[in-house]
């Protein structure tokens, strides 16, 4: 089959690779009908994230149809259509059992890696570096989707696949954001960010009862289709614009009820350092450079919340602790509890509550995903979101 | 000054003397020291499951190569005898085991009596607190010696943690029914570095198998 590999930093390439079969009892072959490019994969792009090996299948945002399931699946069947989850739950821990899915215990093989960075190991995921889990991703023709019986999604109904494929990440990740916010009826929130998951961070807390959005970015196309679902737009690059004085006014000097920095780690550039003696030679950690998150803590209100959807990975310098603990404000963050959000928002889509294709501006076949990378990650053409149908021939 | 507290509506009675030895007399005991050519490794795990469900699964020895990396073979020679065989490609080591102590649903003790091995171990099965499942604590330890480091040679992993990742897998399996697994999935061209990190990624490392008797 044909799969995008990532071969090394700031390199990627559509290659041939064999076909993936079950290794375990509750594996699912899915062949694969729509994947995408996610932000957080331009991360891996541009080297950010350690124990990535050449060879490694990128991708966690896929669809599909079951192709084959293993003995322990009796839940799906072959020709189901299926959206693939990217965190990979067990379902029977003690964490999955309390709908801390992306916390599972049981489905990173490498779990030793994130102990030594972390303490302790959360869930695996696809297409994410080894200390992830090292599973192969889904920016391929075929995948093997291990407990197939916990995360996939049925899908019956008629809807295109684009309108149900960003629930294998960015909506369940914006809609989390946005309810770990804590929005009350009525509130003001601001977004950092105005990608993907920036997008559906205001989407959804519009939908849980938010009266004003502002969304801070600073390119026009992502700023465009903030306005297009209804939030007041900040350009944070206009040098007249300082963000902290606009949420005030925006705010007549109260402040955001809630802040969602939906930009993480590389918010203007990141630099790779080692950290902690034992693992610095097995496992390279980065060091984040939070300037959003700085901004967001100074920007929310007294006794405000702050969600941090954004990626972050390693050591933080200068967060101003004092400002967080002064106002008595409250962070939420984290990987997605995917399984929790997937069914309730496919049922909003179904009722047309909202079209989630709005924010997509490419649709290429696989074998364009390389170029697509630099293309994005270069800002060479207004991209929003890239969706790739593994099986289109490449455009003459 | 013993009756100042009068509001603990959830509290659990401390154990008296654990047999694990984590908790004694209301204080936290840490893990022994590596002293005298002696290592030691305690690990636990918080497993949901049934403290009698683990110690049958666990006591069952002929079938721990389901999920014991490298080990090949386990034959119960007695009622409390054991020959154990851990290989990895062509090189072999085995020895004989006995069980010391065997409380059923409750905690197995075991030491190595001949062949390539000094070891031995215990295993604990607790009621976690709050009705949260079950805590299995491992207690091992290792005389420096052929096993340990033909251990590592072979898999990549010293002694230590290879009885963490064990346990790792004892829950998993318990739990799911299975092991997370990356091994024998598909990838692209590896470069030579991937290949020389054999000991980190479980792409390399041998997964148990879970469901076949024998390993081959």
């Amino acid at each position: 089959m044909k799969a995008v590999c990532w071969m090394g930093t700031s390199k990627v390439e559509t290659l041939d690779v064999p076909d993936p079969s079950l290794l375990n009892p509750h594996d699912a072959i899915i062949k694969v009908t729509r994947t995408a490019i996610c932000g957080s994969d331009l991360h891996l792009f541009d080297g950010f994230i350690p124990t990535m090996e050449a060879g490694d299948i990128l991708g966690h945002e896929f669809m599909g149809i079951v192709e084959e399931v293993g003995k322990g699946v009796t839940n799906l069947q072959r020709g189901d259509r299926v959206v693939v989850p990217f965190t990979i739950a067990c379902g029977n821990c003690l964490f999955c059992k309390k709908k801390i899915w992306s916390a599972c215990d049981n489905t990173n093989p490498n779990a030793h890696l994130m102990e030594m960075a972390y303490g302790y190991s959360g869930s695996g995921l696809f297409g994410y570096s080894h200390m992830m889990g090292g599973y192969a991703g889904g920016q391929a023709q075929y995948v093997r989707v291990p407990f197939a019986n916990v995360g996939p999604l049925k899908v019956e109904n008629d809807l295109p696949d684009e309108k149900v494929l960003f629930l294998s990440d960015i909506f369940p990740t914006g809609y989390m954001a946005a309810e770990n916010a804590q929005i009350q009826e009525g509130d003001t929130v601001a977004v950092w960010g105005c990608g993907p998951v920036g997008q559906f961070a205001i989407a959804s807390a519009f939908m849980l009862g938010a009266a004003r959005v502002i969304a801070i970015d600073r390119l026009p196309e992502r700023l465009e289709l903030a306005r297009s679902i209804g939030a007041i737009t900040v350009d944070y690059s206009d040098e007249d614009v300082s963000v902290l004085t606009a949420v005030k006014d925006l705010t007549g000097g109260a402040g955001p009820d809630g802040c969602i920095d939906a930009v993480g780690l590389e918010s203007h550039s990141t630099e790779l350092q080692g950290v902690y003696d034992k693992i610095k030679t097995a496992v390279m950690l980065e060091t984040d450079r939070p300037s959003v998150l700085r901004q967001a803590i100074q920007a929310v209100r007294k006794g405000g919340t702050l969600s941090i959807p954004g990626v972050y990975g390693g050591l933080l310098d200068k967060v101003p602790f004092g400002a967080a603990f002064g106002k008595g404000i409250t962070m939420k963050m984290g990987q997605t509890n995917m399984h929790s959000y997937m069914k309730p928002l496919l049922d909003r889509i179904e009722k047309g509550q909202i079209d989630p294709t709005y924010i997509i501006s490419h649709r290429i076949p696989l074998d364009e995903a390389p170029e697509m990378y630099k293309v994005w990650r270069d800002k060479r053409e207004a991209v929003t979101k890239i969706v790739i149908d593994p099986w289109a021939a490449r455009a003459a | 000054m013993a009756n100042a507290l009068k509001e603990r509506p959830n509290f659990e009675p401390l154990p008296k003397a654990a047999a694990s030895a984590i908790i004694q007399d209301g204080r936290y005991l840490p893990p022994p020291e590596d002293k005298d050519g002696k290592q030691w490794i305690r690990t636990s795990a918080l497993v949901q499951a049934s403290a009698e469900d683990l110690y049958t699964k666990w006591r069952d020895l002929e079938s721990v190569p389901l999920w014991q990396e490298q080990i090949r073979e386990v034959v119960q020679t007695g009622p409390k005898t054991s020959h154990w065989v851990m290989a990895s490609g062509d090189k072999t080591i085995e020895w004989d085991s006995e069980i010391l102590n065997d409380e059923p649903g409750r905690r197995i003790a075991w030491r190595s009596i001949a062949g390539d091995s000094n070891n031995a171990g215990e295993v604990i099965f607790e009621a976690a607190t709050g009705g949260r499942g079950t805590i299995v604590i491992v207690l091992q330890e290792f005389r420096m010696g052929k096993l340990a480091s033909a251990w590592e040679t072979m898999t990549g992993r010293n002694p230590k943690q290879a009885v963490i990742e064990n346990l790792r897998h004892f829950k998993a399996f318990a739990e799911t029914g299975e092991i997370p697994r990356t091994q024998g999935q598909s990838h692209g061209p590896r470069g030579v570095i991937g290949k020389m990190k054999a000991s980190l990624y479980g792409e390399d490392v041998k997964t148990p198998p879970t469901s076949e008797r024998k390993v081959s």
